[in-house]
């Protein structure tokens, strides 16, 4: 008969096998967590390839940054010939241009969405549905009255005779006397005239004023910038939508418009965070900065970060001698950017 | 010493039986009284849901459900949508058009249905039974436009496992126990 031999191990080899036992168990969960963490999602909305930049087509460096003392902020401008206004939270924020020092804050009653600065150095704020004018000291000067419909101000351009208001809520731009007194209407759908009509999934409606004494207004839903006679007849428009860097990425974009003094175009995207430089033709010539470049809002709406897409995005506004300050609104950090010499 | 005699007139069986039953209806009522509203007011049943804010698109929902396809959904929150022209959450990347090719869709299983409005306006509706809570489109949706597209797990198929195999892998920690009498998150704003 064949009985079997009853287990009765040695103190040494039973704590030998039960250490054996552990460390073999430990191995195989740290493979799975790992495993787990490094697992690629075979479903994933891949735009990788269009997250890095050909460094050949980069042609400006970073000089300095600087963080917005304020959260929220939203756009910025150029105040005089060394400030720059951010319109944060419920404020206006007035910063040095090279060391970010606040100067100056001029509190609001609502959320500011916008600002600029008039040639008599008067400051415009855009608050949801009306804008509110202030003297270079900071003290209010006007109240306008607000607009009617659904507005959303996002933008403003002033001259000399008129303030241009992009409203994205009622997709128009308004051109306004000094008084807030509206004029006429730009923009608007009309078939007769040749105009398409702003189509703005998000709130992103910029108008700027261009040195050729037309205006160009973004079209972000048909990925086109347009421009407009001060009487509302559309002169041209280019842009095309792509992935690609020499377009403009996603459902709508660009976000934000800036010009050069020489007359070329900057342009700010979200969704893919990016700013790049195109001709006066709309030609795509080189990137400011490249998606690498904003990695914090890169991964707002990307999954690595929960967080609120609408208010991912950048804004950008250009000096005298050509530098480009970038607004990141996920980080509230300002980047001051020179073009490279060979470049 | 002789003891009293008993008083026949103390407690009749008439008198004893109806006091019995008098105490035991009492009893039964007070009884019934607690236990209904120790039901109702403790004891809520609760469901697994999807927080929209948290879900991070891991794919998870799609391959680690207990149903095949799984109880995890899109869904559409048209009044958040920007009825785009290119919608992100329907087209690929860089679409060579458009148009509903299937080379085109980024849904793995064409469950989105793409439907024009008017110019230049679509309108794009979840086809449920196709659909398998991938997130591709949730993706796409938040990431480039106003996020109207969002999972949820839809209780007409969910079976509600004690320990629900998809909140054990969630790369977002985004299931949550909700009361099923309020089984769902409706987004209301973008993102």
């Amino acid at each position: 008969m064949n009985f079997r031999r009853p287990f009765n191990p040695s103190r040494r080899r039973f704590l030998t096998e039960t250490a054996r036992a552990s460390l073999g168990l430990a191995l195989f969960a740290g493979a799975r967590t790992a495993r787990s963490a490094t697992a690629v999602n075979p479903f994933a909305y891949d735009v990788r390839k269009y997250e890095t930049t050909d460094p050949k087509l980069i042609a400006y460096r970073q000089v300095t940054a600087f963080k917005c003392p304020l959260p929220d902020a939203r756009r910025l401008c150029l105040v005089g010939t060394d400030r720059l206004a951010v319109a944060a939270g419920n404020k206006v924020a007035l910063l040095d241009r090279t060391s970010g020092a606040s100067s100056a804050e001029i509190p609001l009653n609502n959320p500011v969405r916008c600002v600029t600065e008039g040639p008599d150095g008067s400051l415009y704020a855009g608050l949801r549905d009306h804008v509110e004018v202030f003297d270079a000291q900071g003290k209010r000067r006007a109240t306008w009255p607000g607009f009617a419909g659904r507005p959303w101000i996002s933008s403003l351009a002033v001259n000399a005779e008129f303030a241009f208001i992009a409203d994205a809520g009622n997709r128009v731009v308004y051109r306004c006397d000094l008084t807030g007194k509206a004029i006429n209407h730009i923009g608007n759908r009309d078939r007769d005239r040749g105009i398409p009509g702003f189509v703005l999934p998000s709130p992103f409606l910029e108008v700027e004023l261009h040195p050729d004494g037309l205006l160009r207004v973004t079209n972000p839903g048909r990925h086109l910038i347009e421009a407009y006679t001060f009487e509302g007849d559309r002169a041209t428009a280019w842009g095309r939508p792509s992935m690609g860097i020499e377009g403009f990425s996603g459902c709508c974009n660009p976000v934000a418009l800036a010009i050069l003094p020489d007359g070329r175009f900057v342009t700010c995207e979200k969704g893919l965070p990016r700013v790049k430089v195109y001709s006066q033709l709309g030609e795509f010539e080189s990137v400011v900065a490249g998606v690498e470049s904003f990695p914090e809002n890169a991964k707002v709406g990307s999954g690595e970060k929960p967080g609120d897409g609408v208010k991912a995005s950048l804004d950008a506004v250009v000096d005298g001698q050509g530098r480009v300050f970038i607004l990141d609104t996920v980080t509230g950090s300002i980047r001051v950017m020179v073009r490279n010499q060979a470049g | 010493m002789s003891h009293p005699a008993p008083n026949p007139s103390s407690v009749s069986r008439r008198q004893f039986l109806r006091e019995g039953m008098r105490l035991a209806a009492m009893t039964g009522a007070g009884a019934f009284v607690g236990l209904s509203s120790g039901r109702t007011g403790a004891r809520e049943h609760y469901v697994w849901q999807i927080d929209p804010t948290k879900c991070v698109y891991c794919g998870n929902c799609a391959t680690a459900c207990v149903l095949k396809p799984s109880a995890v959904k899109c869904v559409q929150a048209y009044e958040i949508c920007g009825y785009c022209d290119l919608c992100t959450g329907y087209f690929v990347p860089e679409p060579n058009a458009l148009n509903t090719g299937a080379e085109n869709q980024v849904c793995p299983t064409a469950a989105i249905e793409r439907k024009f409005i008017e110019d230049p306006y679509y309108e794009y509706n979840i086809i449920e039974s196709r659909c398998i809570g991938c997130a591709k489109c949730v993706e796409g949706c938040t990431r480039f436009g106003n996020g109207s597209f969002y999972l949820q797990v839809r209780h007409d198929r969910c079976v509600n496992c004690n320990e629900c195999s998809i909140a054990r892998v969630c790369a977002g920690d985004a299931f949550r126990r909700v009361p099923a009498s309020n089984p769902y998150f409706l987004k209301t704003s973008a993102h």
